[in-house]
């Protein structure tokens, strides 16, 4: 585990993300709502560019034909089949305990954002 | 390896591209055809396949050619515009609508964008008008670049039905495969294979190999392949695990029932095996892959199936990562390549 500096931290206000290449890895360092989290770029489905997704969030558990809204801003959605990710431990939704990305820890350093990778 | 991809949408830049192939009355009241209802709630195509430049995901040839092409090796995407003609309720603006994007296919895909000769076609046809579907295969059949005929599974009846002979006539006689493609199922008066209306798009998306379930099964028991023993038919997007179950229920019929439709005269497992492919996207992945190889195994998968991404759409299979990793090259290189080939003639 190494700490990068792979961003300013004005240059990811929130709301935005950054792909970054740390030692031949693609990473995605996003910033949610001033929380930074960062998960591995590539789906474990197919392959997709996972953090080219989308950000926001989920449907809770509920009964037939409800719809509760849940977990705005923890979910990232990957941009091929639309497979859910918990944006703080890279896990799935549906299937948590096999189907992860890799997560990463990201903190801050004065004005640099590091990426523990 | 070189790969063919049997199933790529692509898109105009915007509705004007279409409008200028349309005559009046057809052309002022255009716009861009979708369906009303069932659309996906999460994206409809890849969020990372709109292009850097702006316009809509699969219109900028270059971009496509970079991310699908390039990335994967693909030599020969096979172009299938999402036209929706067959959702008008008046034919000759069905009709007019697959000859607009004909025409714009011939124009730009298959030749502006198409130095290399790499991007083959599909003659959209209106299925509501058998006879003008005829007509427009002849018009673009001597095409250097159109290598098959293709409508959508939604119809108001089964396919295999004799209003529509004309249109198979006409593949004949241009030696041309037949295809079909989802998109108007329960649209436009046409009907969906399910007893009732689907609530959810997961229902409706799911449901949609019915529609070729039904139409196969009409294919292979009018006798269309006895009228036209050189037809050959494409089922595009149309699922794959579910085969082998209804081939052995026809197959197992046929036997009790023979003289129901006594101009079947072989087992229909084998009409199929000589006239009807299948592309793979969205392929089924159950828990176990040897379980997919041996429904592959049952139905001469060697043959029969040909790969499709549906790029840009969002159910996009990867030829690199759709396929059980144990699957043997011999039948990978016919899948991603060779059955294809024979096909199209390319």
């Amino acid at each position: 585990m190494t700490a990068h500096a792979v961003a300013r931290l004005d240059e990811l206000p929130p709301g935005t993300r950054k792909i970054v290449e740390v030692d031949g890895r693609s990473i995605g360092v996003f910033n949610v709502g001033g929380r930074l989290h960062a998960l591995r770029n590539t789906c474990p489905h197919q392959g997709a560019p996972l953090c080219l997704g989308t950000v926001g969030g989920t449907m809770a558990d509920g009964a037939p034909g409800q719809y509760v809204p849940a977990r705005e801003g923890e979910i990232l959605t990957c941009p091929w089949h639309g497979w859910e990710f918990d944006l703080t431990t890279g896990r799935s939704l549906v299937d948590p305990a096999r189907t992860r990305v890799r997560a990463y820890e990201v903190t801050v350093d004065g004005d640099a954002v590091i990426l523990h990778a | 390896m070189s790969i063919i991809d049997t199933d790529v949408h692509p898109n105009p830049r915007n509705a004007d591209e279409i409008r200028k192939h349309l005559p009046a009355p057809w052309r002022d009241g255009f716009a861009m055809p979708r369906r009303p209802f069932y659309h996906n709630p999460i994206h409809a195509n890849r969020l990372d396949a709109t292009p850097p430049g702006g316009g809509p995901a699969a219109s900028d040839p270059d971009f496509l050619r970079e991310q699908l092409m390039g990335t994967y090796g693909i030599r020969h995407p096979i172009l299938i515009p999402r036209t929706f003609a067959n959702i008008h309720p008046n034919p000759d603006y069905g009709s007019a609508v697959a000859t607009a994007f004909n025409a714009w296919l011939a124009e730009t895909w298959l030749e502006a964008y198409n130095d290399d000769g790499a991007f083959k076609g599909s003659i959209t046809i209106n299925h509501h008008d058998p006879l003008a579907a005829a007509a427009e295969i002849d018009r673009w059949a001597d095409h250097p670049h159109m290598v098959q005929v293709v409508t959508d599974s939604g119809a108001r009846a089964p396919l295999g039905q004799r209003q529509y002979y004309p249109i198979y006539e006409a593949c004949e006689r241009h030696g041309l495969p037949f295809a079909m493609h989802p998109g108007t199922d329960g649209i436009g008066g046409n009907t969906l294979p399910t007893p009732g209306v689907p609530t959810h798009y997961i229902e409706y998306h799911c449901g949609m190999s019915l529609a070729f379930q039904a139409h196969l099964l009409s294919f292979l028991t009018e006798g269309v392949f006895e009228r036209f023993p050189t037809l050959r038919i494409a089922l595009l997007e149309g699922g794959v695990a579910w085969l082998a179950p209804l081939l052995w229920r026809l197959d197992a019929y046929w036997r009790a029932l023979r003289k129901d439709t006594p101009w079947i005269t072989r087992p229909p497992s084998e009409y199929l095996d000589e006239h009807v492919r299948l592309s793979t996207q969205p392929l089924e992945r159950p828990g176990r892959d040897e379980h997919l190889l041996a429904l592959f195994d049952a139905v001469g998968a060697e043959r029969v199936l040909m790969f499709s991404s549906d790029y840009p759409h969002w159910d996009f299979d990867s030829p690199t990562r759709a396929f059980p990793s144990s699957m043997p090259d011999p039948l990978r290189q016919r899948i991603m390549h060779d059955t294809a080939a024979e096909l199209y003639g390319l």
